[in-house]
This record gives structure tokens, sequence and C-alpha cells, in this order.
């Protein structure tokens, strides 16, 4: 892919920047200049393509956004009407599901979800970890290995179908260790330049019938595992799309803000390039005319 | 208790056929766009002790699970 690709080409084009600052340090030749103002140019073709995809991706992934909020805030009204409140359980581990995605170049937006469970750590390490995206499991797996029972990949390379979020769920169900409740932690979009990572609860069965409203529902027993299946789902579904959202967006202001840069970089290369270019001509009519002095006075 | 729980099954994976079964009975071209939203390509790897495990197609591993709990 190209962001793959892209990375030596970014790293070098880091490197001459830093280069940039002391020109007079290692006086560059014509041929050295051209061509890393011909790698630059490259580099912003490349990132001025990434931000025209996500320009035109942005927009379907805002609105797949804003319709899974609504799902699923509708699917949590229950909860909230019921006023249910996550089980206090002594010295059970909570479940955290962390939505990020498998791709990278879009600014902090993992890592940001990274150091959110990091902190979460410090305050208290008592939870296991189901990492969607691959992103944050490479990120994640240095510090809080221990931690992770499931990672899944393949998440975001488009906008997020139910279809993935209930096959999620399905495994997370599954899972065999007794938690005290299960938290989706997500990027949640704030405006197009700010993201915050948040976290949508999703209820056991027990902390639901133990809801103090729970009394002006009437459902049967069995159908309780159902709903708390559904609404596991509901929220990853909600998270993906919304994380999916940001990242879009993120990605766009990054490659918004590399070609900036790349475009400046250019410019002062351009004018380093003529002048190095001047003097090199100046230089040699220099040596041309004292050759032709010199020789006339002979 | 439900036939398909019977089964083994889920209520997201009963749901997930149940629309897989709405969108095939659809018109042509109204079905080619509902398939699209019923597709999914995930793997997954369980951990053990810090540890990856074997990464495993999901749906495959959804489908096996299915199977066990039936005979459960």
């Amino acid at each position: 892919m190209l962001s793959r690709a892209a990375r030596p080409a970014l790293r070098a084009g880091a490197a001459v920047s830093s280069r940039a600052v002391a020109p007079s340090a290692g006086f560059a030749t014509l041929r050295e200049i051209e061509g890393r103002l011909k790698s630059i140019r490259n580099i912003e073709k490349i990132t001025n393509t990434m931000k025209i995809v996500a320009s035109t991706k942005l927009t379907r992934a805002q609105r797949a956004m804003t319709d899974s909020r609504k799902y699923g805030e509708t699917s949590n009204e229950v909860y909230q009407s019921a006023e249910t409140k996550p089980l206090e359980g002594e010295g059970k581990k909570k479940l955290l599901v962390v939505c990020s995605s498998d791709k990278g170049l879009c600014g902090g937006i993992h890592s940001g979800l990274s150091r959110y469970i990091r902190r979460r750590a410090l305050e208290d390490s008592n939870f296991d970890l189901v990492i969607l995206g691959e992103k944050c499991r490479t990120q994640l797996q240095r510090t809080q290995a221990k931690e992770i029972v499931l990672n899944f990949a393949g998440v975001g390379k488009d906008i997020p179908t139910f279809a993935e979020a209930q096959a999620i769920a399905d495994q997370i169900i599954n899972l065999s260790g007794d938690y005290s409740g299960v938290e989706v932690i997500y990027n949640r979009f704030i405006n197009a330049t700010s993201y915050e990572p948040s976290s949508i609860p999703a209820f056991d069965v027990e902390a639901f019938t133990a809801s103090p409203n729970f009394a002006a529902f009437e459902v049967d027993e069995e159908v309780l595992s159902n709903l708390r299946e559904f609404a596991l789902a509901n929220s990853i579904y909600w998270a993906l799309t919304e994380g999916h959202a940001c990242e879009i967006s993120a990605r766009r202001n990054a490659m918004d803000n590399a070609s900036k840069n790349a475009g400046e970089m250019i410019g002062k290369y351009q004018i380093l390039f003529n002048r190095t270019r001047q003097a090199v001509i100046t230089g040699e009519l220099v040596e041309i005319i004292t050759g032709a002095v010199a020789s006339e006075e002979m | 208790m439900s036939a398909w729980k019977a089964a083994g099954l889920t209520y997201n994976r009963y749901l997930a056929v149940a629309a897989r079964a709405v969108r095939r009975s659809l018109k042509e071209e109204k079905r080619l766009a509902a398939e699209r939203r019923g597709q999914q390509d995930l793997r997954f790897a369980k951990w053990t002790n810090g540890k990856q495990g074997e990464v495993r197609n999901l749906a495959e591993a959804n489908a096996q699970q299915a199977v066990e709990n039936a005979a459960a």
C-alpha cells in the first residue's frame, strides 16, 4: 500500500529538513539540491493525493457516523430510562473493547486511544483488553500485552458494516472470562480537528436486572441475554463508525499539513537552488575572465 | 426455547442469518447494494499470557462455535 511505501520517503524528507537549517555547514552541490527538490515534490504529490482521497471519503463517513450515533443512542435509551448502573463487582475484571483501525498516517488518533488505556491502567489495572485494529495492537502489546485477550484485524478498510460489529460481538460474548462489565472505547468526534477518547458502557444481564427502574419494563427473563448481545453489537457498531469518521477526518488534516510543509520546503529549496546556480555561474565567469586577463598580459 | 437457540446460534448470528435471507430476496439492483452491507472479512487471534495465538478467519470461527454450542 501507499502508506507503507511512502514512509521511507517521508523519513528522508525529515532528514533533509534538519540539514536545511545549516546549509553553510556542507556546501551542497547543484545536483544534490536538485535531487532533494525532486523527492520533496514527489512526496507532496503523494500527500496531496491522499488528502483528496480522504476528503472524498469524509462526507460518506460522516453521514454513516451521524446515523450510527443516533442508532446507538436509541439502543442505549432503554438502559438510561432503567437507570442502569454498572455493577460494583469486587475483584472482577472489566473488559475494555478498543476501537482503532489497521491504517496509519492519520495523526495521533490511535496513540490517543493507547494513551487513554495506559492512563486507565495507572488508575486501576484490573481489566482485560479486546483490540480492534492493528494499530492499537502494536502500540499496546508493548506495555499491556498481559491484558490482551482478543484482537481483530481487517477493521476500518471501508465504512464499518453492522455485520462486522455483530461478528465481533459474538466472539466477545463467548469469552470465557467473568467480567463485571464491558466498556467500548472509541474516538468521539467533536469537530473536524478535535477527537476525544470516550467510552460507551455495555451492561450485563445482572446489571440490567439490578437497575432501579427495571420494574417499568415487562420482559421475559429469556430475552434479556439476547438484548445484552444485541446492545453490545449496537455499541460496537456505533464506536466503529464514529472512530472511522474520526480517522478519515484526522488523515485529511494530517495530509493537508504534510502537503503544506512540503510546499514550504519546495519554496526554500527552489531559492537555494537558484542561488547556488547563480554562484556557480558567477564563479565560472570569474575564472574565465581572470584567465583571459592573465593570458593577455603575458 | 426458540429453535435458533437450540441450534447453537447467538442472537446476533440469528439476526445476521435473517438479514442475509432478506438481502438475497431483494431485486437485482437493490440486492447488490444491500449485499455490500453484509460483507465482513475480519481475522482475529486469541491471546494468552501476553502472546498472540493463531490468526483465524472470524466468520469460520463463529460458524464453528455455533456447531460446538449446538452439540453442548
